[in-house]
C-alpha cells in the first residue's frame, strides 16, 4: 500500500513538477556591481518553490502565501516585501506557463524565433521597463529583467532536474 | 331626470377628474409610504453617496479556475453601459496612484530626527551591504536612501483578499462592480440586471447580486400578482352580485355607485396629499367595497320602497366607521392614513349615494322567498365576550412583532439566499454611517475624530490627514534642512561605493509640499467614497465597527437600512397601539349611544372577529402591520354589522343582508389569500377568518 502511495507521489511530482537548476546575476547599477546565486527553481500545480543551497534559504509560493525559511526556520517578512516577492513569481509562473492570453493582457509582446520582449502595461511598468525571454527548442534559457532604476537581473536556467 | 342621477354624478365627477388632472399626483415611491420623511431624505443622501449601488459578483472557490473566470467576466463586465468601475484586484486606480504620489510626503510617516554625519554615513554601509548579501532583490529608493519617510497601506484595510485578488472570506473571489443606477430607476435598473446577469449565467458557479436586484425581480412578480388578484376579486365579486341580487338593473347601478365613490375618494385623496401612493389607492378602493352593505341593509329592508328618509342603522353604522377611518386618517403612519382617508371620502360619498340618490332610482321591491332558518343552538352573547377577553389574553401573551418591513414584500428567496451567503462569508463586519459637516475640511476632520476613536474605520480619513495633522506635517517638512540632508548623502555615498551622483535627487521630493486642501474626492469612488454636497451641508460614508460609539458624535447617522426601518416599524406600531385605544374608546361611546341596551351584543361584532383572528395568527405566525391595518379594516366591517343586529326589526332580512355583504368583503379582500405578497396576503388572512368569525356570530350569537 506504502509502495502504492509513494508511486503516485512520485507520479504526480513527474506530472505535475518541473524543476530546473538555475543561476541568477543581479546588476546593480547603483554600486556598478553584479552579484551571481545559484538555486533550485520547482514550479507545481499552483504555485513555485525556490532554494538557495549555499546560503540555505528557500521561499516556497503556494496558494497566495510566501513561505521564506532560514536554515529551515520559518522567517516573517514585511506584508510589502512578501506581496512584492508574490507578484514577481506570479510573472515567473505566467512565462513558465507560457498563458498567452493573459500574458498579451500584461504585456505588449513582441515575439520573434527565439526571443520574447515583453513590455508591461499595467502598474508593473513603475518597475519593470521590460523583459526578455529567450526559448531554445521550446525550452526557456533565460529571463531578464531590465528594471526602471538601470538594475538588471538575469536568470539563467541550466538544465532540468529530472 | 333624477332617474339618471347616478350617470350624471359619475360624469360630473369625471369632468372635475379631467379638469384638474394635472393636479393629480399619484406617488410610486414604497418607500414613501412605510419610512418617515426624515429616514427619506437619510437614504436619499446615501444613494448620492453611492450606497445601495454597488453590484457584487461572486466567483465560488479560490482556484485557479475562479481566477480566470474573475479576469474574464471582468473584461465583459467593463463593455456594459451603467457601469463605472469593475474591481477584481486590490490594484490602486491611475489616479489614485497620482494622489498618492503628490501627496506623499504629508501622508507618509516622517522620522524628524536629526542625521548627524555618522548616521548617515552608518546608513549609507548599511544599504551598501544589504545589495550583495540579501538574497531576494530590493531595489534602492534614491529619493529617500535613509528610510526617513514610511508608508501604511490603509487601502486593504476594509477588504479580503487572497493575493491581490478581493475575496468573499473564504466561499470565492469577488468583484466588485460600481453603476451609477438607483433602485428608483427602474428601467435602467432591469437593463443592467439583465446585462449583467446574461454575463453571468454563462459560468458556472458564479452568482451577482446587488440590492436592486430586489426592486428589478419583485416588481415584476408583483404587477403579475396583483394583474391575477384583481381579475380573481373582480370575477368573484361580479358573481356574487349578480347571484344575490339577480337584478341587473340594481347590479348596474350599484357598481356605478361604487365606482363613483372610488372616483371622488380618488379625486379628494390625489388633490389633498402632495404624495398619494398608488397602494394606498388600490386598498382604499378594496374598502370602498365596504359600503356595499349600506346598499344590501336598505334593499332587504325595502328602504327605498318606504317614505323613510334615513334609516338609523345605517346612519349609526356608516358614522361609527367613518369615525374610526377618521382618526385613523390622523396617523402618522403614510399608508394608513392615506387608506383611512380615502375611505373616509369613499365611504361619505357612498353613503349619500345608496341613501339619497337611490330611493330615486325606481328599482325594484325585494320580495321575501322564504324564511331563514334559524340556528337552534344560540349562545349567549356575555360567552362571546368572556371568549373575547381570554383571546386578547392569550394574544397578548404570545404576540411577536415583525419589525422587518421587507418581510411584508414578495418573499424572494433566491435573492434572500445570495444575499445571507454575501453577509455570512463577508469578514470586514464595518457598518455605514453618514457623515455630516459644514465644510469639505471640516468633514475630514470629523472622519478624523472617528478614527481616533475607533482605529478600525474605513472613510476619506484613511486616505488624508485633518487639517490641524496637515498643517502640523506642513511645517515639520518645512523647517527640516532637506538640502543640508542631500549635500550630506552624495558626499558620503561616493566614498562608501556608490555611482557618484547617484543620490542626486534625495529628498527633492520635499521641495514641492502640497496645500493640505484635497478638491477632488472623486478619485476615491473605486473604494466606494464620495463626497455630496446639499445646499450648506457636506455628506460622506464611513464604514464603522460599532455604530453606538459613532453616533455620540452628533455628526454621525446611521444608514443601515435595517436598523433604519426596525426603528421604523416600532414606532409604527406604537403609533398604531395608540391610535387604535382611542378609535375603540370612540366605538365604545358610539356604540352605546346608538345600541344601548344591546352593548355587549354589538360590541362582540367587534371585538370576537379580532380577538379569535388575533389568536390564530400569534400562534402560527409574527404579527406584521398589514395584519394590524386589516384588523382595523375587520372593525369597520364589524360595527355595522353589530348595530344592524343589534336594532333589527326583522332578523331574517338583516341576516340576509349582512350574509351577502360579508361575501362581498370576501370577494374584495378574501381573494388576497391567494397572493404572494405577504402585505396583501396578510389582510387576505385577517379578513377571511374575521369573516367567518363573524358570519358564526349572526347565526349562533343571542
Amino acid at each position: 500500500m506504502l509502495k502504492i502511495l509513494l508511486q503516485l507521489l512520485i507520479y504526480s511530482n513527474i506530472l505535475f513538477g518541473n524543476s530546473y537548476y538555475f543561476s541568477e546575476v543581479r546588476y546593480n547599477f547603483a554600486i556598478d556591481k553584479s552579484v551571481e546565486h545559484k538555486g533550485e527553481i520547482d514550479f507545481f500545480e499552483d504555485g513555485l518553490r525556490i532554494l538557495y543551497p549555499d546560503a540555505n534559504k528557500s521561499l516556497e509560493y503556494k496558494n497566495e502565501s510566501l513561505i521564506y525559511k532560514e536554515s529551515n526556520k520559518e522567517v516573517e517578512l514585511n506584508e510589502m516585501q512578501s506581496q512584492q516577492i508574490m507578484r514577481y513569481f506570479d510573472i515567473l509562473i505566467l512565462i513558465h506557463k507560457g498563458d498567452d492570453d493573459l500574458m498579451s493582457e500584461m504585456f505588449e509582446v513582441n515575439k520573434t524565433s527565439t526571443i520574447t520582449i515583453l513590455k508591461p502595461n499595467g502598474m508593473i511598468k513603475n518597475y519593470i521597463s521590460s523583459m526578455e525571454l529567450l526559448k531554445d527548442k521550446k525550452k526557456l534559457k533565460y529571463i531578464k529583467l531590465f528594471l526602471q532604476n538601470s538594475d538588471e537581473i538575469t536568470i539563467n536556467i541550466d538544465d532540468e532536474i529530472r | 331626470m333624477m332617474k339618471y342621477a347616478n350617470y350624471i354624478i359619475l360624469f360630473l365627477l369625471l369632468s372635475v377628474g379631467f379638469l384638474f388632472k394635472d393636479y393629480i399626483h399619484v406617488s410610486t415611491n414604497l418607500l414613501s409610504l412605510f419610512a418617515s420623511k426624515d429616514a427619506i431624505e437619510k437614504l436619499a443622501v446615501a444613494d448620492k453617496l453611492g450606497y445601495s449601488k454597488e453590484m457584487l459578483i461572486i466567483v465560488k472557490g479560490l482556484d485557479k479556475s475562479s481566477k480566470s473566470k474573475v479576469r474574464k467576466i471582468s473584461k465583459e463586465l467593463q463593455g456594459i453601459d451603467n457601469i463605472l468601475l469593475v474591481q477584481s484586484t486590490l490594484r490602486v486606480s491611475p489616479e489614485v496612484q497620482k494622489y498618492y504620489k503628490e501627496y506623499y510626503p504629508l501622508l507618509a510617516n516622517f522620522d524628524d530626527s536629526n542625521q548627524s554625519l555618522q548616521d548617515v554615513k552608518e546608513k549609507l554601509k548599511e544599504l551598501y551591504a544589504e545589495q550583495s548579501k540579501n538574497i531576494f532583490y530590493s531595489a534602492i529608493d534614491k529619493n529617500d536612501p535613509l528610510k526617513l519617510f514610511s508608508f501604511d497601506n490603509l487601502n486593504s484595510l476594509n477588504i479580503s483578499h487572497k493575493g491581490e485578488f478581493i475575496t468573499l472570506g473564504d466561499y470565492g473571489y469577488l468583484i466588485r462592480v460600481s453603476t451609477d443606477v438607483s433602485a428608483s430607476q427602474m428601467n435602467k435598473a432591469k437593463e443592467l440586471y439583465k446585462s449583467v446577469n446574461t454575463i453571468v449565467s454563462s459560468y458556472e458557479d458564479v452568482i451577482s447580486f446587488a440590492p436592486f436586484y430586489y426592486t428589478v425581480e419583485n416588481s415584476t412578480k408583483i404587477q403579475k400578482d396583483v394583474r391575477w388578484i384583481l381579475v380573481l376579486s373582480t370575477v368573484v365579486l361580479l358573481f356574487i352580485y349578480y347571484l344575490l341580487l339577480k337584478n341587473i338593473r340594481l347590479l348596474s347601478h350599484t357598481l356605478l355607485a361604487l365606482f363613483s365613490s372610488m372616483v371622488f375618494a380618488a379625486l379628494t385623496s390625489t388633490l389633498i396629499f402632495s404624495n398619494f401612493n398608488v397602494l394606498s389607492l388600490a386598498f382604499g378602493m378594496s374598502i370602498t367595497a365596504v359600503s356595499i352593505d349600506y346598499l344590501l341593509h336598505y334593499y332587504f329592508h325595502n328602504f327605498y320602497r318606504s317614505n323613510q328618509k334615513i334609516d338609523k342603522n345605517v346612519l349609526y353604522g356608516y358614522l361609527t366607521t367613518t369615525v374610526a377611518f377618521g382618526i385613523f386618517a390622523l396617523i402618522p403612519i403614510p399608508i394608513i392614513s392615506q387608506i383611512s382617508f380615502f375611505a373616509v371620502m369613499s365611504l361619505f360619498f357612498a353613503y349619500l349615494l345608496f341613501t339619497f340618490v337611490f330611493p330615486h332610482l325606481e328599482l325594484k321591491e325585494y320580495k321575501e322567498k322564504s324564511q331563514l332558518k334559524v340556528s337552534r343552538v344560540m349562545i349567549p352573547a356575555y360567552v362571546f365576550f368572556i371568549l373575547s377577553i381570554i383571546f386578547f389574553i392569550y394574544s397578548g401573551l404570545n404576540i411577536k412583532l415583525d419589525n422587518n418591513i421587507r418581510n411584508l414584500d414578495y418573499q424572494n428567496t433566491k435573492l434572500r439566499e445570495i444575499e445571507s451567503l454575501v453577509k455570512q462569508h463577508n469578514t470586514s463586519k464595518l457598518k455605514p454611517v453618514i457623515v455630516q459637516a459644514k465644510s469639505k475640511g471640516e468633514l475630514i476632520d470629523n472622519l478624523h475624530l472617528i478614527h481616533e476613536k475607533l482605529p478600525d474605520s474605513f472613510s476619506l480619513a484613511s486616505f488624508m490627514q485633518s487639517q490641524s495633522g496637515c498643517l502640523k506635517k506642513q511645517n515639520i517638512l518645512g523647517a527640516y534642512d532637506f538640502n543640508r540632508l542631500n549635500k550630506m548623502i552624495n558626499e558620503e555615498s561616493s566614498l562608501v561605493g556608490f555611482r557618484d551622483n547617484y543620490f542626486n535627487s534625495a529628498y527633492n521630493f520635499t521641495q514641492t509640499i502640497p496645500t493640505c486642501q484635497v478638491d477632488n474626492f472623486d478619485i476615491f469612488k473605486s473604494y466606494n467614497l464620495s463626497v455630496y454636497q446639499k445646499q450648506d451641508s457636506y455628506y460622506t460614508m464611513a464604514l464603522i465597527s460599532d455604530i453606538e460609539t459613532a453616533k455620540e458624535f452628533g455628526f454621525v447617522t446611521s444608514i443601515d437600512v435595517k436598523e433604519i426601518f426596525s426603528q421604523q416599524s416600532k414606532q409604527m406600531y406604537k403609533d398604531l397601539l395608540l391610535y387604535s385605544l382611542i378609535v375603540v374608546l370612540a366605538i365604545f361611546i358610539l356604540l352605546l349611544f346608538s345600541v344601548k341596551k344591546r352593548f355587549i351584543y354589538a360590541l362582540n361584532y367587534i371585538l370576537f372577529p379580532i380577538s379569535l383572528t388575533l389568536a390564530v395568527l400569534v400562534t402560527f405566525v409574527d404579527i406584521n402591520l398589514m395584519h394590524l391595518f386589516s384588523l382595523i379594516i375587520l372593525i369597520a366591517i364589524g360595527i355595522d354589522y353589530g348595530i344592524y343586529m343589534s336594532n333589527t326589526k326583522k332578523l331574517s332580512n338583516t341576516m340576509l343582508a349582512i350574509k351577502y355583504s360579508i361575501l362581498s368583503t370576501f370577494g374584495a379582500f378574501g381573494v388576497l389569500v391567494f397572493s404572494s405578497i405577504t402585505a396583501l396576503n396578510s389582510i387576505g388572512i385577517v379578513i377571511s377568518i374575521g369573516a367567518v368569525t363573524i358570519f358564526t356570530l349572526i347565526k349562533v350569537m343571542k
